[in-house]
C-alpha cells in the first residue's frame, strides 16, 4: 500500500497526536522521514479537495483536526467540560512554568505574589503540568514542568513557539 | 501574533484608577501594575508616596471582601510599599548614592510579573485558537433517544387505564411446611392388625400402599419400636433382601 494511505489510516484512527516515529511503526518499510513526506502530501491533498479537516502539528506529533471554520457547527455537540477554558490565575502560572521550568512552587509564588497551591493541583489534574524533578537543598521542593498535553492544549509544536520576552509589547518598559 | 490589550478590557467601567474591583485582580502585583500603567507612570521612577496611598485606598476593607489568605497577600504588599517609602525619606549621604535605589527590587518584580502576565494573554489567545480545532472523538456517539426522556404527555386517566389492564402480580403466600398427620403409634396399630391375620408379613407389603416417603419411614420406625419391645421379630436373609416381620413369641398383650 502507498505510504500516504498507511499514514492517513493511522492518523485517522488516532484520537491523540502521533509522532512520525510512532506512525512509522505501522509498516516495516516506513521511515519517519517518509512519514513526514506523506503528511506533507496529505496536507496538500486535503487543501486541494477542501476537506473539513487537516493534519496539524501538535507537540512532536501530528493529528487530524477539523478546520476552524467548522467550529460553529460542532459547538452544538460541546459538553460543558470540553469547553472549559483556563482561568487567568492558571494561565499566569502556566506561563511562568513554561518559561522557567523546572520551577518550584515557591519561585512561582514569588513571581506572581500570590499562593499557587490550588492552581498547581488543578493544572496537575488536567495533565498540563507534572512534577519533573526535586530541587537540591532544604526540603527538596518539587519542581514542575509542562507536559505534552500542554503543547496540545495551546496548539504549540514546541516551547520555542512561545513568544520571546523581547517580542512582547510591554508598554511601560521605557528605558531611561 | 496579535496581542490583546489587557488593561482596557479590565477597567472599562471606570477611568478612575482608584476605583477598582479588587476581586478582579490576580494579586498585589497585578493591582500595582494597573495603578502604574493607567496613570502613565514611568516604572523606573515610581512616585512611591503617591502609589502607596493609592494602593492602600484601593485595598481598603480587603479583609472583608477576600479570604484571609488573599487579603494577606495585598496587605503584605502595602507593608512593603510603606517600607520603601520610609527608606526613600531617609536623608541620603554621599556614599549611599552608590547603593541601590530602595525601589529597584520592586521594579524588578513588577517587570518580571508583567512579562508573564503578557505571556498569559498570548496563551489565552492560543487556547482559543486551538479550541476551534476538534479531533476525533469530539462528538460522542449518542444512543437513540430514550423513551423515558420524552416529555410526559399522558393524562392521569390514561395512565390508570394502562395500569389496570396489566395482570395483577401473583399474590405471595407464606410458605408453610406441611404438618404430617402420620405417627409411629398409628403404624404400630396397623402392624398389630396385619400380624393378627398372618404369622409373618413382608415389610414391602406395607409401604406399597402409600407413596409418600414419610409413610415408609413411619412404618419402619414402628417395626423397630415393636422389635425393641419384643413384640415382633425382624428377619432379613441377605442385604437388600425381603424384610420379614414375624409375630413375637412373647406376645403379652394379645
Amino acid at each position: 500500500m502507498k505510504a500516504t494511505r498507511i499514514v492517513e489510516a493511522v492518523l485517522f484512527a488516532s484520537e491523540t497526536p502521533l509522532a512520525p516515529a510512532e506512525i512509522a511503526r505501522a509498516s516495516s518499510d516506513l521511515t519517519p522521514a517518509q512519514v513526514e513526506e506523506a503528511i506533507g502530501e496529505l496536507c496538500r491533498e486535503y487543501e486541494r479537495e477542501e476537506r473539513a479537516f487537516q493534519i496539524y502539528p501538535l507537540g512532536d506529533g501530528y493529528q487530524i483536526l477539523t478546520r476552524p471554520e467548522c467550529a460553529t457547527y460542532l459547538e452544538t455537540f460541546d459538553s460543558i467540560t470540553r469547553t472549559q477554558r483556563l482561568t487567568r490565575a492558571a494561565l499566569e502560572t502556566l506561563a511562568i512554568i513554561a518559561y522557567r521550568q523546572p520551577v518550584s512552587r515557591m519561585e512561582i509564588e514569588e513571581l506572581r505574589g500570590v499562593n499557587v497551591a490550588g492552581v498547581l493541583r488543578n493544572l496537575q489534574e488536567r495533565g498540563l503540568i507534572e512534577v519533573v524533578d526535586r530541587a537540591e537543598g532544604l526540603g527538596r521542593p518539587l519542581l514542575y514542568g509542562t507536559t505534552r498535553r500542554f503543547l496540545d492544549h495551546f496548539g504549540l509544536r514546541s516551547l520555542d513557539d512561545l513568544p520571546r520576552p523581547e517580542d512582547l509589547q510591554i508598554t511601560l518598559r521605557t528605558e531611561r | 501574533m496579535r496581542l490583546p490589550t489587557p488593561v482596557g478590557s479590565r477597567v472599562s467601567e471606570s477611568d478612575d484608577p482608584f476605583v477598582v474591583d479588587i476581586e478582579r485582580f490576580q494579586g498585589p502585583l497585578d493591582l500595582l501594575l494597573h495603578l502604574i500603567r493607567s496613570q502613565d507612570i514611568d516604572i523606573f521612577d515610581i512616585p512611591i508616596a503617591e502609589i502607596t496611598a493609592q494602593f492602600i485606598a484601593a485595598i481598603e476593607g480587603v479583609e472583608q471582601r477576600l479570604t484571609l489568605e488573599r487579603a494577606g497577600e495585598f496587605l503584605e504588599m502595602a507593608a512593603t510599599l510603606v517600607r520603601i517609602k520610609a527608606q526613600m525619606l531617609l536623608p541620603r549621604r554621599e556614599d549611599m548614592l552608590e547603593e541601590e535605589d530602595p525601589r529597584s527590587e520592586l521594579v524588578r518584580r513588577l517587570l518580571e510579573y508583567e512579562l508573564f502576565r503578557e505571556v498569559a494573554y498570548v496563551l489565552s489567545d492560543a487556547e482559543a485558537e486551538r479550541a476551534l480545532h476538534r479531533g476525533k472523538g469530539h462528538v460522542e456517539p449518542r444512543p437513540p433517544p430514550d423513551r423515558m426522556e420524552l416529555p410526559l404527555e399522558l393524562a392521569m386517566d390514561e395512565l390508570l387505564e394502562v395500569a389496570l389492564s396489566l395482570p395483577a402480580p401473583p399474590a405471595k403466600r407464606p410458605h408453610r411446611a406441611p404438618v404430617q398427620p402420620i405417627t409411629v403409634d398409628e403404624k404400630i396399630e396397623l402392624w398389630f392388625k396385619a400380624l393378627k391375620q398372618k404369622a409373618r408379613v413382608p415389610f414391602k407389603s406395607f409401604i406399597r400402599r402409600w407413596k409418600t416417603r414419610v409413610h415408609a419411614v413411619m412404618s419402619f420406625l414402628a417395626c423397630l419400636e415393636l422389635a425393641k419391645r419384643g413384640v415382633v421379630r425382624l428377619r432379613q436373609q441377605r442385604p437388600f433382601g425381603t424384610l420379614w416381620i414375624y409375630r413375637g413369641e412373647s406376645d403379652e398383650d394379645r
